[in-house]
């Protein structure tokens, strides 16, 4: 006869299926053991029913929860992940916007360094207004080709 | 969950209805108090444990699914809570010391007429026997018995809280309450015994 100790507890709460229910009242009908230790589980399920109710929670309860809520508050975001989100809603912009402008600023600043050294070959352009008129001289290289060309006329 | 009314609640607070989390903690802020209580068995500690868990709430709002029961995932927080008070280390010695003042009552210090629920001695000492009885229970069983027994949780959604399957439920109530029947036996009357 295999006794029904471990579902008692659960017979005893309804839980059972209609089948195991079955099966621990036949049970209970032909076994004392089980039944006497159904009875110490009634009765303590019925003595916990008269348990004393807790005592009430301090009247500083509810104003320290609320205390507290406000000093969480100030310490991190009013919603979750709202200061992020507005941050950012911000912040990528305003991003984006320095890195374009940093890109021209090195474009421009190469450029014009590129110019200056150009403006400080100008004065070898003035004395070959052919080359100066078709717009040959783009680069240093090219000017000092130019500063030159006496020489290679020298050659030919 | 449209019939759960805290489950709206807490929809409405993730929506940003402050007033709506003031009604949920109006609502369950006691019952965590005493909830906490069956765990610390210290009035001013289990005040500060239900006031953290309604600040966990608070934070972990946008967490809430609402198909979950609003009890279920308040629980949740509170047994997970309580529990890890439990284990801090701080926590042992002043159990061992509160375990000994609440040893298992001597029946036959108990005055007369036990049965009479009326008598506050005895509901003192029935207090008592069940705050000793859930001192000796481990941690787990603790909570099932307190969920079930105390709280009046079904075994599902004890499953739910305690992030465990039913039959383990089943199997941690049964423990418990094996232990209870032991440790309450001296107030138990015959009446109590056939009254199922």
């Amino acid at each position: 006869m295999k006794h029904v100790l471990d579902d008692l507890t659960a017979y005893l709460d309804g839980v059972l299926g209609a089948r195991e229910r079955a099966q621990v009242e036949a049970h209970l009908e032909a076994c004392d053991g089980c039944r006497a230790s159904r009875d110490r589980l009634t009765g303590a399920l019925s003595v916990l029913t008269r348990l004393p109710h807790a005592a009430a929670p301090s009247a500083a309860f509810e104003r320290r929860f609320y205390e507290r809520l406000e000093a969480e508050r100030r310490g991190r975001p009013e919603r979750p992940g709202l200061r992020d989100w507005l941050t950012w809603r911000w912040a990528a912009p305003a991003l984006a916007t320095a890195a374009v402008a940093a890109m021209l600023v090195v474009t421009t600043s190469r450029q014009r360094a590129h110019e200056r050294a150009l403006a400080e070959h100008l004065d070898l352009l003035e004395n070959y207004e052919v080359v100066a008129s078709v717009g040959a001289v783009e680069t240093p290289e090219d000017a000092e080709v130019v500063a030159h060309l006496d020489q290679l006329e020298g050659r030919r | 969950m449209a019939s759960d009314p805290d489950a709206a609640l807490m929809v409405a607070f993730q929506g940003g209805d402050e007033r709506a989390f003031r009604s949920l903690f109006e609502k369950h802020g006691r019952a965590m108090v005493s909830f906490c209580h069956h765990f610390v068995r210290d009035q001013a500690r289990a005040e500060e444990l239900a006031q953290d868990v309604f600040l966990k709430l608070h934070r972990s709002a946008a967490r809430y699914q609402p198909t979950a029961r609003f009890k279920t995932f308040l629980y949740r927080i509170a047994s997970n809570h309580c529990l890890n008070e439990l284990r801090r280390g701080e926590y042992a010695g002043r159990r061992a010391a509160q375990d000994r003042e609440l040893a298992p009552p001597d029946p036959d210090t108990l005055p007369a007429g036990t049965a009479t629920p009326e008598d506050h001695t005895v509901a003192r000492a029935l207090g008592g026997a069940v705050e000793a009885l859930l001192a000796r229970l481990p941690e787990k069983q603790r909570a099932a018995f307190v969920l079930a027994r105390l709280e009046g949780l079904p075994y599902d959604e004890i499953a739910a809280v305690l992030e465990t399957t039913v039959p383990a439920v089943k199997s941690l109530v049964h423990r418990a309450t094996v232990a209870a029947a032991a440790a309450l036996a001296p107030f138990v009357s015959a009446e109590d015994e056939v009254a199922t």
